[in-house]
């Protein structure tokens, strides 16, 4: 239903984007995965008619969006990055402003605001300006206010960036609610793997402009079918067994993680096996060891040798 | 349009400090400066060496009738030695059917007082003539006649020509401040986003730039129109019958303030900067354009040159000219049309360095 091809989007010097190829199905929930500054925000500028590319199209039903950003602008829902809120007015001002924008009137205007206020779990708190609102209420205000006009695609800017766990997995759950029940498609952005694991049937995997990675969350993890991940805890924590462990010729990465070490390795029978060979030939007692099936971090880190946050 | 138009005045509603104040300030500054300027009188030294003492007395008992200007008696020899001693910048010789002035240096009061003295003069004369040709009427006629010559009285003291620039001046300054400052919102939108959910909705460009920039246009005209109101029953000031012109008038600068708005917003595109950057703009302009004191008293030629370029200074010479010379808009076609220039002209270049860095 909406595709992306060959977008190109450069900046003076930096390419912020650069050759982005994807397409979003109907009914679908897509997740675009990627670090701060992938291009991530870019992307979704210029699929929502905000910035022209540089090069490259955005198609809804064929048609080009570039030329005509009036058969997408009614249908489009975009939850902006930043809380792009009127802090001064009330949730409720601020809702029906924007449904008018998108021609909403009269008693069809005030039932969505209700509407739209339950599903984000604020109706009584709708009096209230914006500015007295805490970041998480802000942040489903300012998802409330693209739902407005019921957008048959949504797409979503790190809609969870700093606010605390409950406001979080409220927001996804909203999200997911959406996209089963109501049949919306999204295409959902964010540098946390969790939430795009959770929420997500298919991936984009994005970085420094390019997609370098796509598909479901299961072929993506198949990347790695020829790894596994080993968490090793130790009572104390010994540099001496990183430099052993990464001597090890099955093993990729070692990372530090709490009270012990993430192992990346190569699948084989005896690993850890020569784990705890490795760890009593140099004194370092190992508390608990578990194999863990692999996160889209790990994919990311194997395509990057990066994690996604640092 | 209207939905973006009818929301800033809901913004504004709920933050209305900074309106408010400049509003409160206009009215005090124009108090204070006006107030000032209109109880103090000016005397004026009289002579005659044609008239008798009766005959003078008569005159400056009409002349005296202002409120504005004193005169005084005096002897032809004390006011030459008055004027050599720049005392007194000039006096006034009282003749049977004209007068003259006797001046030592300049002065700003001499037009204003000339204003008056001719009115006094004229209707005088006028009387005489229609006692001399019909001077069986004469009782019947003087009523009729002294009720003309208080209403060109209290016309000519009330429109002086100080005050009037006080107040134009003055309310043409604050109002160009309270429009840029309010347009801040214009970058503040830009950054918090809500700019970009109005250009990715299905309205039109045209009709976001249209809603914001009509609300700061009214908004500027009703801090006028309410410090004119007040100025006109508190202050009793007379702004004469072109009340169409002045309206003109005031729409084609408040466009090209707007306008000029618009730049500065294309210029310097942060909340802070602008901050320091208005109050500088604003009243570098006005004190260039004249609003602080009459660009008479300027004779630098490079000021004069800069004070053509500053909308503020079209707009004071214009409802001058409308308030005391009741001049039309025909009249005031020039500055009109320059204002409405300068508008299109910045309202252009602003439209494109805010579009540009998108
Ligand atoms: N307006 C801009 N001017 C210059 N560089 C920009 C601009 N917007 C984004 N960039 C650059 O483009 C890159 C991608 O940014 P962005 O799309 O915001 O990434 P993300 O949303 O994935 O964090 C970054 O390096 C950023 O600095
Ligand atoms: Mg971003």
């Amino acid at each position: 239903m909406l595709e992306v091809e060959g977008l190109k989007k450069t900046y003076k010097t930096t390419k912020a984007v650069d050759g982005v190829q994807l397409y979003l199905n109907k009914g679908e929930s897509v997740g675009l995965l990627g670090p701060n500054g992938a291009g991530k925000s870019t992307t979704i500028s210029m699929m929502s008619t905000l910035i022209t590319p540089t090069s490259g199209d955005v198609r809804y039903n064929k048609k080009s969006v570039l030329k005509h950003p009036d058969i997408i602008r009614p249908v489009l829902g975009v939850v902006p990055q930043e809380i792009a809120l009127y802090e001064e007015l009330t949730a409720y001002e601020n809702m029906r402003f924007f449904g008018k924008i998108y021609g909403l009137s009269g008693r069809k205007l005030e039932n969505k605001v209700d509407e739209v206020l339950e599903l984000v779990g604020l109706s009584d708190r709708k009096k209230e300006r914006i500015k007295r609102y805490s970041g998480g209420m802000k942040r489903r205000i300012n998802i409330a206010v693209a739902l407005m006009h019921e957008p048959e695609v949504l797409i979503m800017d790190e809609p969870t960036v700093g606010i605390d766990p409950q406001s979080r997995s409220y927001i996804l759950d909203m999200v997911r609610k959406l996209n089963r029940e109501k049949g919306m498609t999204v295409l959902y952005t964010s540098h946390y793997m969790e939430e795009v694991e959770r929420l997500c049937d298919r991936v984009y995997i994005m970085d420094h402009g390019h997609i370098i990675a796509s598909g479901t969350k299961d072929e993506l993890k198949s990347i790695l079918s020829g790894e596994e991940t080993v968490f090793v805890e130790v009572q104390q924590m010994s540099l001496k067994l990183v430099e052993q462990l990464v001597a090890h010729e099955a093993i990729q990465k070692v990372t530090e993680v709490e009270k012990g070490y993430k192992v990346i390795a190569t699948k084989g029978e005896d690993l850890l096996a020569d784990i705890f060979k490795l760890a009593s030939t140099i004194d370092v007692k190992i508390t608990g060891i578990h194999v863990q099936t692999p996160t889209l971090e790990d994919v990311f880190l194997h395509l990057t040798g990066r994690k996604l946050r640092d | 349009m209207w939905t973006v138009f009818h929301l800033q005045w809901l913004r504004l509603k709920r933050e209305p400090l900074l309106a408010l104040t400049f509003l409160v300030l206009t009215v005090v500054f124009v108090f204070f400066l006006a107030g000032s300027q209109g109880v103090q009188t000016i005397t004026i030294q009289t002579y005659s060496d044609e008239l008798s003492e009766a005959e003078i007395d008569q005159w400056l008992e009409r002349l005296n009738q202002s409120e504005t200007f004193e005169f005084e008696h005096n002897d032809r020899s004390e006011v030459e030695d008055l004027i050599r001693m720049s005392e007194i910048s000039f006096a006034l010789e009282l003749g049977e059917d004209h007068y003259q002035y006797l001046v030592g240096q300049e002065s700003h009061f001499l037009g204003t007082a000339n204003q008056h003295i001719e009115q006094v003069y004229r209707s005088q004369l006028r009387k005489e003539e229609v006692k001399q040709r019909f001077p069986d009427l004469v009782i019947e006629e003087r009523d009729f006649l002294k009720m003309d010559i208080q209403a060109l009285t209290t016309n000519s003291s009330d429109n002086n020509d100080i005050v009037t620039h006080v107040i134009t001046g003055m309310t043409l300054y604050f109002a160009m401040y309270t429009i840029l400052l309010s347009m801040i919102n214009l970058v503040t939108e830009k950054r918090s986003g809500t700019w970009n959910r109005l250009v990715f909705s299905p309205l039109k460009k045209t009709s976001i730039y249209l809603g914001q920039l009509t609300h700061y246009f009214c908004l500027g005209m009703i801090q006028i129109g309410l410090s004119f109101y007040l100025f006109y029953h508190i202050l009793d000031y007379n702004f004469g019958s072109q009340y169409f012109t002045i309206a003109m008038v005031l729409m084609a600068f408040v466009f090209a303030v707007v306008a000029l708005g618009m730049l500065v917003m294309g210029l310097v595109q942060s909340p802070q900067q602008l901050q320091a950057v208005i109050p500088i703009v604003t009243t570098g302009m006005a004190m260039i354009g004249g609003a602080f004191w009459p660009l008479e008293i300027v004779s630098n030629d490079i000021l004069l040159f800069l004070a053509r370029l500053v909308p503020i200074q079209y707009g004071i010479e214009a409802l001058k000219g409308a308030i005391l010379y009741e001049q039309n808009v025909v009249e005031l076609l020039q500055p009109i049309s320059i204002l409405l220039l300068m508008g299109v002209l910045f309202m252009g270049i602003g439209v494109n360095l805010i579009e540009r860095t998108k």
